[in-house]
């Protein structure tokens, strides 16, 4: 062939082999890697709409937590409250039957105290009286009439025995 | 050797010669020619078609391949070089220039093989610059219609017109006339080296020059050169195919 010429055959040919090339491109890489372009673009998209889920899932857990722990709050703050009342009310109850009881104790032992003294008067009354009648025959069988100093005995005991 | 032998080449020589006719058919009395440049573009179609074939497979959205990545970003610098220069709504033309652009390239570097550069047989930068022309007219007629196309011709003054007409036709011819002497000159070129390179060789006995500087010498006329021709040859349709486009974003 000549060195410069036009040749119908070899452009016809290369016109036929830019197309091949065109179409190699267009459908083999182009396509392709559009394809897969694509594919990615929606996969990073979909992914994005799952984070953003994820985020909002995420902060109506931490609200729904945040409420459930002031609830928690409340309701220990009322559990307290509660248990201080009942304890308060078990306490003064505690004290005020510990206090009827210490009453009670007092008022029997003050009761006892009593009747031991009247018991004790009573026998000291008659040990004195005894003792009295004795000393007093004794005087009466030296001295005295018997009735008038009994009297009189009997006088100053009962005195006696007004003033304890 | 004398320097007219050098000149007018040698036998044994400088090979500079046009691309071999391997066989030739008679359609409709039309004589088709099948050239060596036709069956040396059929390899380079393989080839892209296997390199292609091979980017493209088993292609992931994640975790990819380097081959992937190669083939990611060849798609998107070859968009993002149209838009830049033709607009958006030209993106589709984008399979046709990386087409393009890896036929003249693969074309011409397919010397570096020691086979005949597709690119130096003028036939092929000239069938892709008519196609250009094709598409730069078709384009202006589509934006403008046929009536503002044809008034374009006799704009900004009608006694333009012979320069209007001239300039158009000079588009294909200075595109192709480009491409094919950039590469046909730096075949001959490298071939008048490599025949000097080997006539001091043999006179001196000492192969020094035939190691190292036709490398160099290669690497500028063979691969910066087809780089640098497909690269404006692609420009230059997309500026042109812009230039017509009546519908082009001001940018």
């Amino acid at each position: 062939m000549d060195f410069l010429s036009i040749d119908v055959g070899t452009i016809l040919f290369t016109l036929i082999n830019t197309g091949l090339i065109f179409l190699a491109f267009k459908f083999i890489l182009f396509k392709r890697v559009d394809e897969i372009l694509e594919k990615r673009q929606q996969e990073v998209t979909a992914t994005y709409q799952k984070a953003d889920d994820a985020l909002s899932s995420a902060n109506a857990d931490k609200e729904k937590y945040a409420q459930a722990i002031s609830n928690a709050k409340e309701e220990a703050s009322g559990i307290i409250s509660r248990a201080e009342k009942l304890a308060q009310k078990q306490g003064d109850s505690m004290i005020a039957k510990a206090r009827d009881e210490a009453q009670a104790v007092r008022e029997k032992a003050s009761r006892e105290t009593e009747r031991e003294k009247n018991l004790a008067k009573q026998e000291l009354q008659g040990e004195i009286s005894e003792l009295a009648m004795e000393l007093a025959q004794k005087i009466m069988e030296k001295e005295i009439n018997p009735k008038d100093h009994e009297r009189l005995i009997n006088d100053f005991l009962q005195n006696l025995g007004d003033k304890p | 050797m004398s320097i007219s032998d050098f000149l007018r080449g040698s036998p044994d020589g400088i090979d500079v010669s046009g691309p071999k006719l391997i066989a030739s058919f008679d359609v409709f009395g039309v004589k088709i020619n099948l050239t060596e440049t036709v069956v040396l573009s059929w390899v380079i179609i393989l080839a892209v078609v296997l390199l292609l074939l091979w980017l493209t497979s088993n292609m992931k959205t994640k975790n990819i391949s380097k081959k992937q990545v190669v083939a990611e970003w060849a798609v998107l610098t070859i968009y993002g070089l149209v838009e830049d220069t033709m607009g958006k709504h030209w993106k589709k033309i984008s399979p046709y220039i990386a087409g393009l652009f890896m036929f003249s390239i693969l074309g011409s570097l397919i010397s570096m093989l020691g086979l005949r550069s597709v690119t130096a047989d003028f036939n092929v930068p000239l069938t892709w610059a008519l196609i250009t022309f094709v598409l730069i007219h078709s384009t202006n007629i589509r934006t403008h219609g046929l009536g503002g196309y044809l008034k374009g011709y006799a704009e900004p003054v009608p006694v333009m017109l012979p320069m209007n007409i001239l300039s158009e036709v000079s588009t294909p011819v200075s595109m192709s006339l480009r491409h094919f002497g950039n590469i046909v000159s730096g075949m001959v070129i490298t071939s008048l080296l490599y025949f000097a390179l080997s006539v001091i060789t043999k006179k001196i006995g000492i192969a020094f020059c035939t190691i190292g500087i036709p490398a160099v010498l290669s690497l500028y006329f063979d691969l910066f050169s087809g780089f640098m021709q497909a690269f404006i040859f692609i420009m230059l349709t997309m500026v042109y195919i812009s230039n017509a486009d009546g519908n082009a974003e001001e940018n």
